[in-house]
Order: C-alpha cells, then structure tokens, then sequence
C-alpha cells in the first residue's frame, strides 16, 4: 500500500483517512513507531507486593512481565528464555518463587534478569556460553519507570522521561492517588479483560467523545430511566441506575465540560462538580479532611474529571477508580482490560461502589459496554468500503485554545480526536523508533 | 426419579425455555423478591461486592437488563441474540425444609451477526418454595471460560 509512503497526507487537521484505521500495513508501522517509542503502561506496583510475583503485560507485540526482586526493586523484562527461547511466566498474575525457572530446560534467572544457573554446567565448559554475557540473561526492557506506582516502559533506550512524556496528564494520576488518604491507590477486585473486533484507535477516540453517549447508549438509559419510573415516586435515583442514565444528559450538559488535551495525545474530559451528598461520599470526605485538612480536601474534591487518556495504553477513570488498559493486537482486534483500584485509607464502600462502577457501565456484560462494542464494530466494517475515505473530526475545529503544554475547548468539541491524531502524526512520521 | 429430583428438574426446564423464548419477564418473576443471580468472574472468587463479577444482579438490575434488551435501540440487538440451552447432570446438593440447593451443568448455543458461539458451565441454584412451586432466591452461574477474554454478554444465561 502507498498510504504507508504517504504517512503526512493521512492525517489533517480536521479529518483523517480510513486507512489509518483499516491498513495492516500501517498497523505494522504504529507497532514499530509508536509503540516501539512511546511510553507503555505495564502495570501497577500493587499487583506484584511479594518478592517472585509477577505480573504479565503488552508492549505492542512484545509479551513482558514486571517482577518484584527480593531486595524490593521492580524489574521489567521480556517473557522469553535466552536458551531456546520458551516464554517463562505463563499466568497474567502469578508467583515465581525464588528464581525464574524456564519450564524447558530448566536454565534458572535471578528476578532481575540476570542467569542464575544452568543444568549439566559443565557441557558449557570450553565453550563461548558466558554468564556475564547479557545474551545469556533474560532481555531487559530498554527502559523503565513509575510515577506513583504506575509503572511504565519503553523499548526505545533513548527518549524523554516519564514525567516528560505525561506532561499536564500527570494531574490525573496525581488526583487518582490523592483521593485516597493514604495518597496511594492499589489494584484489586479482579478484572475484566474483553475483545473489541475494532482499531484501537477507535476505542480511544471514544474515551473522550462526548457526543455518543446519548446516541450511542439510548437504550440502556432508555431502561435506567423506565425502571426509576417503575419504583415508588420521590426517591432518589439509586447508584446504580444513576450511572446508566447519566450517559442521556443533553448536548448543553456535556458541552460545558471542560476538555483538555496535551502533548503526546493525552487528554481529559472533565465533570461537573457537585457536592456530594450520599453517604458513601460523606464518609470518604471525613477520612481525607482528616488526613489532609479541610483546605487541601477541597482542591483534591474540585478536580472532577470524567476519563482520563494516557495515549497510547491507559486511560484511568479517577472518580471511580477504574484503570482500563488498551493492548492492540491486530488493525481489527484490541485487547482491553479493566481494572479497579482501592484508595488506602478510604472506607470500603468506596471500593465496594467503584466494583459496582466496573459491573454495572464497564464490564463486557453490562448493558453499557455491549453498543460501545457494537458501534465500533458497526465503524470498523463501515470504514473497509468503498463509500468514503475521510473521517470527519470537524466538530469545533480550529477554535482549540492553546495552554501550556496543550490545548483547551468545550466539552462537545472533537479537540481529543485531533490531539491524538497530532500526536499519531508526530510518532508515525519520526522515522523508526528504535 | 425422586419426586424433589423430578419437580426442580422440570423448574430447571422450563426456566432454561423461557430464556430460549426471551420471555424475560416472565423469567423474572421466577426469582424471590430478594433474589440473586451472580456469575462469578474467577475461580476462586471470595465474594460478589470485593470483586467484580460478569453479573451481580439485584431485581433492580434484572429489570433494567430485560428492558433493554427489547429497546429498540439496543445496537447490540440488531439482530437480536438467539439461543438454546441445554441443561443436565441435574443432582440436588443439599434440601433442608422448603430450601433446595441443585446443581446442574449447562450447555448454551448463542447465534447473533452471523455468529455461533458456545457457552456453558454450571448452574447451582438456591430455590425456595413457594406456594405449590419454586423461587429462585440464588442462581449461580460458572461459566468455564469466566476467566479468559471476553466477548460481551448480554442476556441472561
Ligand atoms: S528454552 Fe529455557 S531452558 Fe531451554
Ligand atoms: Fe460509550
């Protein structure tokens, strides 16, 4: 295909080509260019505490683990055996005891990668096999870093830092953690790992896309709403019903959202803030007045944002503790996983409500998820025909406002798509990553 | 065939036909007021409110799942899901006055968009009497595949 030749053309400021969602050839090029330079988000601290734990991730096509050292220190490596290349960890989530122990021939690996030892050492005597040699140890990941126990990596060894590459997104990270009194999040309560039979990039664009969801979701806010209906009148709309049927506010509510998009693709569409009055809020309330003041409380409270983006793997949901965590693994298949955290220190009804969160909106067997899927299924096979080749990201374009590090619009603006298309374009057109 | 084995056997059966017949309304009312119906999402899983679940649902929840699957906007029903199940390995696990815990195995063939897939696992229901019949205050489902990679689920199994 020429559009791989033709990258520059693909992508202009208010539309995009088809192909940048369809063409397995520039798939094979976001592989190499953004996801063999970006940095990747592996995995959080709290899912490895204990020295051997392992957790399993995706780095573009490369299957990695992170692995906790004895001595504390996280380690990321590649999921393959120097010897004859056997992958070594086979769970998403395990323990691997003292020493990684290939299950082939038995060659043995330190947690950080270093070769511990080899069967029938002595057949090696003479010959060029070399502890000291890397090519005998298990790949370390060129790089690595975590910014508040989110940890990250890249293959790239050469390329910013990780505080540089999230920029103004960091304040995402930064809330999801200072809501809990403690400051720290961990991962728990399981996850949900689903098929989309779509672009990645679809998935992303829709992270922010604040005009789909009364569209998009009619019938499950058709039913929240007939079943508030339905129960004895005056109450108030229960939780659970609440986060179905907030996906039918009109177009004047999401467009006062604030919408934010920075370098590198990431972004953020806000909420709008009210004081909360249940009482699993209240209670939450108390425990961080009482770790950090009545003052501090309310500037952590005022940051309300819907998803957040970490382009190209992440994108956290700080208001109710969700991770999702997106792993192309084909132009038309995208792997994404949905996690939840607990704030340290909050009561466990916020964790309990952040598990109903996950069930209830974002789990493939919610009544929410299914028509996102079916939508983007529904745009991947409308983009393989013939009946058009542009896509349309017109909605409030050239009225972005520039801030430091960014750009800033309405709520209802397609400013994310644009950012993220902004950034594709700079990675795709960098020349080769790595 | 024991009397109790033949009269929850029939009940399995015929909530295994309403289903097929996505005569969900009718399906609903088999459950007690305070009725469960829980697919656990792992193995070992401790309990429903630490940790997700493919379904955790209250009456409430139950309701509004059957609303939406006959909206007319339901994308993801156009067309709608079609199904059959089968049920078997019907064994009563445990019966202690008017409650009866039964376990079974499930074998559910789904067709949508062209599709056919195959789901199944286990049943273990908690049934109350009630009446001449049974209500469901538990229906638990553990489908094999809980813990891999899912495509959506959307009705009930
Ligand atoms: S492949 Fe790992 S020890 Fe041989
Ligand atoms: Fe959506």
């Amino acid at each position: 295909m020429d559009a791989a030749q033709d990258l520059a053309g693909l992508v202009q400021p208010d539309r995009v080509h088809k192909s940048v969602y369809t063409d397995p050839a520039i798939f094979e090029l976001e592989m190499a260019r953004i996801f063999g330079r970006a940095w990747v988000y592996v995995g959080h601290d709290s899912q490895i505490p204990n020295a051997g734990d392992y957790h399993q991730a995706l780095i573009g096509r490369e299957s990695v683990f992170m692995v906790r050292a004895p001595d504390g220190a996280v380690h990321v490596l590649f999921n393959r055996c120097p010897h004859k290349g056997s992958k070594l960890v086979a769970f998403p989530d395990g323990n691997a005891g003292k020493f990684l122990r290939c299950p082939f021939h038995g060659w043995s690996f330190r947690c950080d990668g270093g070769l511990h030892s080899v069967p029938a050492r002595a057949g090696y005597d003479g010959t060029a096999f070399d502890e000291a040699n890397p090519d005998f140890s298990i790949r370390r990941v060129p790089r690595q870093a975590s910014y508040r126990g989110f940890v990250f990596a890249s293959l790239a060894a050469d390329g910013e830092d990780l505080e540089m590459f999230l920029g103004g997104i960091r304040t995402s990270i930064d809330n999801f953690c200072d809501r809990a009194p403690q400051g720290e999040v961990e991962v728990a309560g399981g996850v949900f790992r689903v098929w989309q039979h779509s672009n990645w990039k679809i998935f992303f664009e829709n992270l922010n896309d604040t005009s789909h969801p009364m569209v998009t979701h009619e019938s499950s806010v058709n039913a929240a709403r007939a079943e508030y209906k339905s129960l004895p009148a005056g109450g108030p709309m229960p939780f659970k019903l609440h986060i179905i049927e907030g996906n039918g506010e009109p177009y004047e509510f999401w467009d006062k959202l604030e919408m934010v998009g920075y370098d590198r693709g990431h972004s953020f569409m806000g909420a709008i803030f009210k004081p909360p009055t249940d009482p699993v809020s209240l209670a939450h309330i108390e425990t961080l007045k009482a770790a950090y003041g009545e003052a501090r409380t309310q500037e952590i409270l005022q940051i309300q944002r819907h998803n957040s983006i970490i382009y190209p793997s992440c994108s956290p949901h700080t208001s109710f503790q969700q991770l999702r965590v997106i792993r192309p693994i084909a132009v038309d298949r995208t792997l994404v996983e949905i996690y939840t955290f607990r704030l340290k220190g909050a009561p466990p009804e916020v964790f309990q409500r952040a598990v109903v969160y996950a069930n209830v909106v974002n789990s493939p067997s919610s009544n929410v998820m299914p028509d996102d899927i079916e939508v983007y299924n529904r745009a991947h096979e409308g983009l393989q025909t013939d009946g058009g080749d542009w896509v349309s990201l017109h909605r409030d374009a050239g009225r972005d406002r520039a801030i430091p590090g960014g750009f800033t619009a309405n709520g209802l603006s397609e400013l994310p798509m644009r950012n993220q298309f902004r950034a594709w374009a700079e990675y795709m057109s960098a020349g080769e990553g790595r | 065939m024991s009397g109790l084995l033949a009269e929850v056997s029939a009940f399995l059966f015929h909530e295994a036909r309403l289903l097929d017949a996505r005569r969900w309304h009718e399906w609903l009312e088999l459950f007690t007021p305070d009725g469960m119906y829980w697919a656990p999402l792992t193995h070992d899983q401790p309990d429903p409110v630490n940790h997700v679940s493919l379904f955790y649902e209250d009456a409430l929840l139950r309701d509004v799942r059957a609303r939406r699957l006959e909206e007319r906007r339901a994308w993801s029903q156009q067309p709608v899901t079609q199904a059959a199940r089968i049920v078997g390995n019907i064994i009563v696990l445990s019966a202690q006055d008017d409650v009866v815990v039964v376990g079974s195995t499930f074998h559910m063939l789904e067709w949508r968009r062209q599709e056919h897939r195959m789901l199944g696992g286990q049943y273990t229901h908690t049934l109350r009497r009630s009446g001449e019949g049974w209500r469901i205050a538990l229906k638990r489902i553990d489908l094999i595949n809980r813990e891999g990679v899912q495509d959506t689920l959307e009705t009930f199994l």
